[in-house]
């Protein structure tokens, strides 16, 4: 039985929990509802809740055991040798699993009966092959402990399963019998009812915690796994990046740092000038008409998702550029080979970034207290006087704010930069034409997470792992940019309050 | 300061008044370009993309022979015998229409699309009893052809061309002037199924939308659920203390997370580790179930924000008339506090829904893609636990195909996608007006 | 400069100033303000003297803060607000067309109800108003009229050795010294002040007034307020609004011990208000 079949199975006992909890209730009070001490529908929910909750509960802490215990009693059997050769523990169980997963696919396909399984021999069948027709890829061959390991692994997990299933009905009846006993019409169904329901509001909020929790977990168990691959140093300190799925890759995160850095620049030097002038304008001199139009105007830019911009890039604004400064080109410069470049992705995503820009700094200059205006404008101050001189000092750390924000977004961005910056890394050491000049393809961080886990390399592959120590870098920039623009933010509107 | 009238602007004041003038100018440039952007962006939508949804069919009638399609059935390239049913039937149609040509066979069907063999093969067998008549096709225009009606094709190119040559552009022209070859509405790009890269007149958006629309159903039944939940507890019952603190603090780094982290989580948590324990399909494949688990947890900040708002707006004296009457908290939150609120929930809802909507970056990492040419899912629980794919997805993959003509495939995508956008955006803003409420 | 026009106002003006017996500052004639729809200040006249301190008193919403504002034009930031009649400055009318707003604030400085010093250091809000209208030549002119600003508002002993501290930093009554001192030394020829010690504490408040006394010397000074006493002790000419009129004015004793208007007495004698 599938989690999902169990997960309706426990439904379906809660559903029938709540009917007979209510008539229960009704019955023991004669009919009479006022009788009753809470209403009757709270009686029917309580049964369903001890029907279905601790059932749930019980299941949710049995898959993630199992996934912990199961691998790892395996894991404890396979020779030390095995260990050797495949170059790591987690390694070899990443394969195991997968060949396992494999022969349950292939049962399931009709591809191999079930009772067969046990006596399949690596020396008799194309085990890889057989796999691959159930749709599963495996990196490497087969050998025969490996193929043991996963028979045992498979017949394990169905063995847990099983137990799984047992357990959990189990508990969903016990639950639906002690809370029916309990049925009288003296039983304070509401509270357990409403005490019930607010422990599942804080579950719903912490749902934010452990998303975070499951961010940071995930990232870092397989960036640990790709730096036992590959060397830690060499990632954070490589000067060269060059992917290659067939191996032998160098995986330095300098160089596509660099593009990242780079193409967010030319962002914020499009985005910045235009964003603060505008907002200067719509909150200093535009007519309240001109504000009310011109404002969501603006906005509708952030609105407009990105892959729009992307395309904009790829078909649009790249060979537009190279319409300018590619070969026979408008300005009769050669300085760009391919529409796609640094300058076409920083340039659109600087588009992109205008309404982020526009809006905070907006919202902020208008926090400005108009004693400071009038101040300077009693003193014979023209508004561009004071606006320069008075309300942007006073505003600044807060523009810095929004101008931090729209950092951390340009640096977070992916489609524009996958479909417009192209896929070569910057090269430090040839010339200074391959990572200085805006006009060369230049990749970064987000298009290689998206390239390298797209790619067609085996999972456990370090060309592929580097794609969660990638993530993981760009999650911890981006969040350190965050926390530190929003407490600026914060600290900059207590002042004024 | 001298003793001037104050009816003459000095000099400095004159050089100030420049400045300030200047200063304004800047800003309306600012705002000219922010808008001139905006305005070109839409321009560039709708020229590139409005022709996707016009193209250029073939009109003409093949009899269905009996003997010619048993023939057809036994052979071993089946489409091969039906090439040359349409090629014959072709010829017919332009001799009728008085064209006169000399044209090789493999030229002239060239200029009809390469699937209109399997497409007549797919009429013929879901239709055996009109076997013996004559039926009127229409039949897609190829590529080029459709590229050359569009204005996309020129003849200039056409001695370099492999694809299209000039005879084969002279015949169209003569084609068209005699109505056999006519652009038409397309509504097969809206609802038809994703072509081969060979054949971008055939491709449609058809299992796009509907991706989209499995992954909103699970967006907007987790996300809304979870959010108000959440933004409940907040609220309403949250303590003072540093759980609560650290959720706030959570929920407001979220927002921030860049799209692709929340791919990477949904690969690794999803489809890497809880899908293989498990042992469903609903949780390994690339399914819209976990596509929209990932725009879930994504959205919930956004959710989470709004509905904070509107439950703040609700004034406490709403809440103590509760209470004095003896409802329980819960109660009052649940029969007054979230009526009252639920329009800026609702909007707020439908804001998040349209920034999942959009969003491309997680659901390439999950492998929301669908392969070449592949249908629909075909049952309800396909639909949501079956390979699917997405709008922004297939637009980003027919902007990936070699051949050009998928890029006004995809710009029309692009345009179908807005007009969803803007659709759930203008509800949102009907909401807020018509249920805005000033307490 | 040399246009027949302007030679002839230049003459006017000497000629008008050599007869001004009296002294006229600003002269205001059928005033009307409106706020939108709402008539704020209605056909006010009034005559102020330089080298004077005169009181605008009356109670909240009679229309004096917006008629000092119309003084030196602070009302054209605000969008609904439109001015009529005439308001002459050294016999200029300064809601003619020529007029640059600016210049006008330079002449007729302003001082705000609450203490709004910039959120720069001390010396940065004392050199604002000379840095943008150009009156140092350079840094040690401006230096000088820093510190003389600063001595002319009566707070130089309390801020010489922290000049570049934040001017935030002061407390209330030395931040309202220091805005007075940030008006004066743009050098104005009148200073307006809209309620300049409603927020301040009694020593604060009587530190200001003093020092109001002291400006009497070189400028002309129009001070609103809501406190009699502080009219009485600081102002030699009062004007008493009431519902946007201006009902009485005169010389402060003769308002306040014998006002010609029923009003006026009610007010003064705490009946009105």
């Amino acid at each position: 039985m599938s989690l999902l079949n169990l997960l309706l199975l426990i439904l379906v006992v809660a559903a029938l929990g709540y009917f007979i909890g209510r008539s229960r209730a009704l019955k023991s009070a004669k009919g009479d509802q006022a009788a009753l001490h809470s209403r009757p529908h709270h009686y029917g929910w309580n049964v369903a809740i001890f029907a279905s909750l601790p059932a749930l509960l019980v299941m949710v802490a049995f898959v993630l055991l199992q996934a912990l215990v199961v691998p790892n009693s395996v894991l404890k059997e396979i020779s030390p040798e095995l260990i050797e050769s495949t170059g790591s523990r987690s390694l070899v169980m990443t394969q195991v699993q997968t060949i396992s997963n494999g022969l349950e696919a292939a049962v399931e396909n009709g591809l191999i009966a079930e009772e067969n399984i046990a006596t399949l021999d690596v020396q008799t069948a194309d085990v890889r092959a057989l796999i691959q027709e159930a749709g599963v890829v495996l990196g490497a061959d087969v050998n025969a402990e490996m193929l043991e390991s996963a028979k045992t692994l498979k017949d394990r997990v169905k063995k847990w399963s099983f137990i799984r299933n047992i357990l959990i009905v189990v508990i969903s009846l016990a639950g639906l019998i002690y809370a029916i006993i309990r049925t009288n019409k003296d039983f304070r169904a509401r509270n357990v009812v409403e005490n019930s329901i607010i422990a599942l509001l804080v579950a719903a909020a912490s749902i934010a915690i452990f998303t975070t929790i499951g961010i940071v977990l995930s990232m870092t168990f397989e960036t640990l796994r790709f730096f036992e691959l590959y060397p830690a140093s060499q990632y954070f300190f490589g000067t060269q990046w060059a992917a290659n799925f067939r191996g032998g890759s160098a995986l330095g995160v300098l160089p596509l740092l660099w593009g990242t850095l780079y193409i967010s620049l030319i962002a914020l030097a499009v985005a910045v000038p235009i964003g603060l002038f505008a907002a200067i304008y719509l909150s200093e001199y535009a007519s309240p008409l001109m504000r009310s139009v011109a404002k969501p105007t603006l906005e509708v830019l952030a609105g407009i998702p990105t892959i729009v911009y992307g395309l904009f890039a790829l078909t649009t604004f790249g060979p537009f550029l190279l319409g300018l400064f590619g070969k026979g080109g408008a300005l009769g410069v050669e300085w760009m080979a391919d529409g796609r470049s640094v300058l076409t992705a920083g340039i659109v995503m600087g588009i992109m970034l205008i309404p982020f820009v526009s809006s905070l700094s907006d919202d902020i200059i208008n926090s400005v207290p108009q004693a400071m205006r009038d101040g300077s404008y009693g003193l014979g101050a023209t508004q561009s006087e004071t606006v320069r001189q008075v309300i942007l000092p006073a505003a600044l750390p807060g523009v810095v704010g929004a101008i931090l924000l729209a950092a951390s977004r340009a640096i977070g961005e992916t489609m524009i930069v996958v479909m417009g910056a192209g896929a070569t890394a910057a090269i430090f050491y040839e010339s200074p034409d391959r990572f200085i000049n805006p006009f060369e393809i230049m990749t970064t961080i987000t298009t290689r997470i998206v390239a390298q886990l797209t790619g067609d390399g085996a999972f456990n592959s370090p060309e592929t792992l580097v794609a969660f120590a990638l993530g993981l870098t760009l999650f911890c920039l981006t969040l350190m940019l965050n926390v530190y623009a929003l407490y600026i933010v914060r600290k900059y509107q207590e002042r004024y309050v | 300061m001298t003793q001037t009238s104050l009816f003459t602007a000095d000099a400095r004041t004159t050089k100030r008044n420049r400045a300030e003038k200047r200063f304004k100018a800047y800003g309306l440039t600012a705002i000219s370009i922010g808008v001139f952007m905006l305005v070109y962006l839409l321009y560039t939508i709708l020229s590139s993309g409005l022709g996707a949804f016009f193209q250029t069919r073939v009109t003409m009638d093949i009899p269905l022979v009996q003997e010619e399609i048993i023939k057809a059935e036994k052979g071993l390239l089946k489409t091969k015998a039906y090439k040359k049913i349409i090629a014959n039937a072709l010829y017919a149609e332009l001799a009728e229409a008085g064209i006169e040509t000399t044209m090789k066979e493999k030229e002239l069907l060239g200029i009809i699309s390469g699937r209109a063999p399997a497409e007549l093969r797919s009429f013929v067998q879901e239709n055996p009893d009109q076997i013996g008549t004559t039926v009127e096709f229409k039949l897609l225009a190829g590529s080029f052809i459709d590229g050359y009606m569009k204005g996309r094709v020129v003849r200039e190119n056409a001695e370099r061309s492999k694809n299209y040559s000039i005879a084969q552009l002279d015949l169209v022209d003569q084609m068209q002037k005699a109505g056999i070859l006519k652009k038409g509405f397309n509504l097969a790009f809206i609802t038809g199924n994703d072509a081969s890269e060979s054949s971008p007149e055939a491709a449609g958006f058809g299992p796009a939308i509907l991706g989209s629309l499995a992954m909103m159903i699970v967006v907007a039944g987790c996300a809304v659920t979870l959010g108000v939940a959440a933004s409940i507890f907040l609220e309403e019952f949250a303590p003072q203390n540093r759980f609560t603190d650290i959720i706030e603090v959570n929920i407001s780094n979220l927002a921030a997370v860049p799209s692709i982290v929340f791919g990477i989580l949904g690969l690794s948590v999803f489809i890497n580790y809880l899908g293989p324990i498990s042992g469903d399909d609903w949780i390994k494949n690339n399914s819209a179930f976990v596509g929209g688990m990932v725009l879930t947890l994504m959205t919930l900040p956004t959710v989470i924000i709004a509905t904070r708002a509107s439950l703040k707006a609700v004034p406490p004296s709403i809440r103590d008339a509760a209470l004095g009457l003896g409802a329980s908290k819960l109660q009052t939150v649940f029969h007054h506090v979230l009526p009252l609120a639920a329009p800026g929930i609702l909007t707020g809802s439908i804001i998040g829904l349209a920034q999942a909507l959009g969003e491309s970056a997680p659901l390439l990492l999950i492998g929301l893609v669908l392969a070449q040419g592949a249908s629909a899912p075909d049952s309800i629980a396909e639909f949501f636990a079956g390979p699917n794919t997405a709008m922004p997805a297939q637009i980003y993959q027919w902007s990936t195909r070699a051949d050009p003509a998928f890029y006004e495939r995809a710009w029309g995508g692009i345009i179908i996608l807005l007009v969803f956008l803007l659709t759930m955006n203008i509800l949102a803003v009907i909401l807020r007006r018509r249920f805005e409420r000033r307490w | 400069m040399t246009s027949k026009h302007d030679i002839d106002t230049q003459y006017n003006d000497n000629q008008t100033r050599d007869l001004d017996m009296n002294n006229i500052k600003i002269s205001a004639k059928k005033v009307q303000v409106y706020y939108g729809d709402a008539h704020a200040i209605k056909d006010v006249d009034v005559e102020i003297q330089d080298k004077t301190v005169t009181a605008f008193i009356g109670p909240s919403g009679c229309g004096k803060s917006t008629f000092l504002r119309s003084l030196n034009r602070m009302n054209d930031t605000i969008d609904i607000c439109r001015v009529e009649g005439e308001i002459l400055l050294d016999n200029e009318n300064i809601y003619d067309k020529r007029v640059d707003p600016v210049q006008l604030r330079a002449k007729v400085g302003m001082v705000f109800q609450k203490p709004n010093p910039f959120p720069k250091s001390i010396y940065d809000n004392i050199a604002y108003g000379p840095r943008i209208h150009g009156l140092a030549k350079n840094k040690a002119e401006l230096d000088d009229i820093v510190e003389k600003s600063l001595r002319r508002g009566a707070i130089w002993n309390e801020v010489k050795d922290r000049l570049h501290a934040p001017g935030t930093g002061l407390s209330g009554g030395q931040q309202q010294r220091l805005c007075i001192a940030r008006a004066i030394a743009t050098e104005p020829e009148v200073l307006l002040m809209d309620e300049p010690c409603s927020a301040l504490d009694p020593i604060a408040t009587a530190q200001v007034e003093e020092l109001i006394d002291e400006l009497r010397s070189n400028y002309s000074v129009v001070i609103v307020t809501h406190s009699m006493q502080q009219a009485a002790r600081v102002s030699q000419k009062t004007a008493f609004f009431h519902l946007g009129n201006l009902v009485e004015y005169g010389d402060t004793g003769q308002i306040f011990t014998n006002p010609q208007d029923s009003r006026t007495e009610s007010y003064i004698t705490g009946r009105i208000g």
